[in-house]
């Protein structure tokens, strides 16, 4: 999952400011939570709070787009809904607001999230993990299924750095050193050897910019 | 309010000159917060156990229990005054926690006219209640009783049904044929809307109870039997494709506007679990107060707080009980947590001294008026800081 969270309110708001016709668009797509139909209407009414209390007097329309990534959902999704509206403030991920974009030349577009990770969701404790960061060029295999590259805070393929303490790492002590994890699993499969294999630096040139499917 | 502060702040106690020691409350809490001393014989009740239930004060042969609310004398004073008011002899008994609203009782028991007496937990009336009802003229008694795997008290469900069984053998033996007391059992659960569900997981993710199933063809399956109704998958649902038997979306929009017409400035309304306060029967009196009543805390919705602060609320109250409290495994901690992130986010738009979240115990009767209180306090002083800006 693509996990985010809401902007600053006063960021949004500043962002919104230059207009009064604004659109919310949410998106039911892949982000967890989903930032869909509630989010919007919610955002909605904060900002209308907000509005009345710094005598802004805005007029918000809200929708949810069934994946916001998707330019022809988008593009006929969206296009019925624009009329008189000056700009639209999207709830999606970091693409949603570069599809409208490119959808719609003449019409500002405003991201309400920041988009963080490719997350886990652990139903224990409610918390969402990064994961994933699509770096193109998949090592889970060598290290246990765990990824040194997203999960070590210093990015090591070869680890572990030496700065851990009781498994846990000394950027956060809350977070575990990842390559105390790949240990572990490691010996729990029997595969210790494979620490001890030389992984060459990530290879920028592996992720790709463009894909057919 | 301003009511004086009661001699002792406990909701349930043991009068110790009536007790006759026999132990029945003991077996019957479902919650052991009842024991017997080994030396003495004393009967004693933990009342950081208790979960006001009222099984006990109901059970109790040599009438040794006391309880705060709802007590035997206090509903047939209720009784005396709805009588003439609903014009009715006919008394439906029901657990709040599920009873549908009055067009739904009247469904499921077919009658059209009848004294509404909502209580929490059926487990609480006693025969000598319904016997007295009867005495008093009540010529049919319907109770409804949640399902008995669905009591928030363990207990009280079953124990009634066995209990109704019981008194309706007697009363046929003295001529008041088959059935003198109908009982039904009902549960208020989720319904889905397919239509609108985007199949993301989120009920999945939160539900205490694994009810809903994300299937990869078919989407979101709700297990209904397994369905607790505590409404936290329709607090969370980002699609609005989940609704709570009775505590709808537009239902509660409505409410809130309704009440928040008819208050007096400064106005307080309360979103309470209906778990963690009791309410007294004769109704709020209050003009700058109001509540509703939740089917757990974790129905309270971000969406109905904005709502009530647009629509002139003052101050927003969210009375959960503690999560140790909660007969909804946990579901209260998940309110707080949601609870939090608004008040970050209102906090963004100074408004965040506007929502106040507590802890409420039902055994603590005084709790809620002390919060409430407090909350007005800091209510008053931010207007006056707002007024002198």
């Amino acid at each position: 999952m693509i996990v985010t969270a809401l902007k600053p309110l006063d960021e949004i708001l500043d962002s919104i400011s230059p207009y009064r016709k604004v659109l919310i668009a949410g998106c039911d797509g892949c982000t967890q939570p989903p930032r869909g139909l509630r989010e919007a209407e919610t955002l909605k009414k904060l900002l209308e709070l907000a509005g009345k209390r710094w005598g802004k007097d805005f007029q918000f329309k809200v929708l949810s787009l069934v994946k916001q990534c998707d330019s022809f959902l988008t593009a006929s999704e969206l296009k019925p809904h624009l009329e008189g509206v000056e700009a639209v403030l999207s709830l999606a991920c970091g693409i949603g607001p570069q599809t409208i974009a490119e959808l719609f030349p003449e019409l500002p577009v405003l991201p309400a999230q920041n988009s963080h990770f490719l997350g886990q969701e652990n139903r224990e404790g409610g918390a969402l993990e990064d994961r994933c960061s699509a770096c193109g060029n998949c090592i889970l295999a060598q290290t246990g299924g765990i990824c040194p590259l997203t999960r070590c805070a210093k990015g090591l393929l070869n680890g572990a750095c030496g700065g851990a303490r009781e498994g846990k790492c000394e950027m956060d002590p809350e977070r575990d050193c990842a390559w105390e994890l790949i240990y572990q699993r490691l010996e729990r499969l029997g595969k210790l050897d494979l620490i001890r294999e030389f992984r060459p630096p990530r290879n920028y040139q592996a992720k790709a910019w463009r894909l057919t499917t | 309010m301003s009511q004086p502060p009661a001699e002792s702040q406990v909701a349930v106690k043991i009068n110790e000159d009536y007790c006759s020691r026999c132990s029945i409350c003991q077996s019957l809490c479902p919650f052991e917060a009842i024991s017997k001393d080994a030396e003495s014989g004393q009967i004693i009740l933990e009342i950081e156990k208790c979960q006001v239930c009222g099984i006990c004060y109901s059970a109790c042969p040599a009438k040794a229990i006391d309880i705060i609310y709802y007590d035997c004398g206090s509903l047939l004073k209720y009784l005396e005054k709805a009588k003439p008011k609903y014009k009715s002899d006919t008394l439906v008994i029901m657990c709040k926690g599920s009873a549908p609203d009055f067009a739904g009782i009247k469904q499921i028991f077919g009658v059209s006219e009848f004294i509404p007496l909502s209580v929490p937990c059926v487990g609480r009336i006693s025969e000598e209640l319904l016997l007295q009802a009867m005495a008093t003229g009540i010529d049919k008694i319907f109770i409804l009783a949640c399902d008995e795997d669905y009591c928030r008290f363990d207990r009280g469900s079953p124990l009634t049904g066995r209990r109704v069984l019981a008194l309706n053998r007697l009363l046929e033996q003295l001529g008041y044929g088959r059935e003198a007391v109908t009982l039904k059992r009902h549960s208020l659960k989720v319904k889905v809307d397919k239509d609108l569900c985007i199949a993301c997981g989120n009920c999945a993710f939160y539900c205490p109870y694994g009810a809903p199933k994300l299937e990869s063809v078919g989407g979101i399956n709700f297990d209904l039997d397994a369905c607790r109704g505590c409404g936290l998958c329709v607090a969370v649902c980002p699609a609005f494709a989940l609704e709570m038997d009775n505590w709808e979306r537009e239902r509660l929009s409505t409410t809130i506007s309704q009440l928040l017409a008819e208050m007096k400035a400064p106005k307080v309304l309360i979103f309470r679990c209906q778990w963690a306060v009791f309410p007294p029967l004769n109704g709020e009196s209050n003009p700058h107060v109001r509540a509703i009543d939740l089917p757990c805390s974790a129905r309270v919705d971000a969406f109905h707080i904005l709502e009530a602060l647009q629509n002139g609320a003052d101050g927003v109250l969210i009375a959960a009980c503690p999560e140790d409290d909660c007969r909804q495994e946990g579901a209260s901690g998940r309110a707080e947590h949601f609870m939090g992130m608004l008040k970050e986010r209102l906090n963004q738009i100074g408004l965040g001294d506007c929502l106040h979240f507590c802890h409420v115990a039902r055994r603590d009767p005084e709790q809620l008026d002390k919060e409430l209180e407090q909350f007005n306090q800091s209510l008053k002083a931010l207007a006056t800081k707002r007024g002198s800006q």
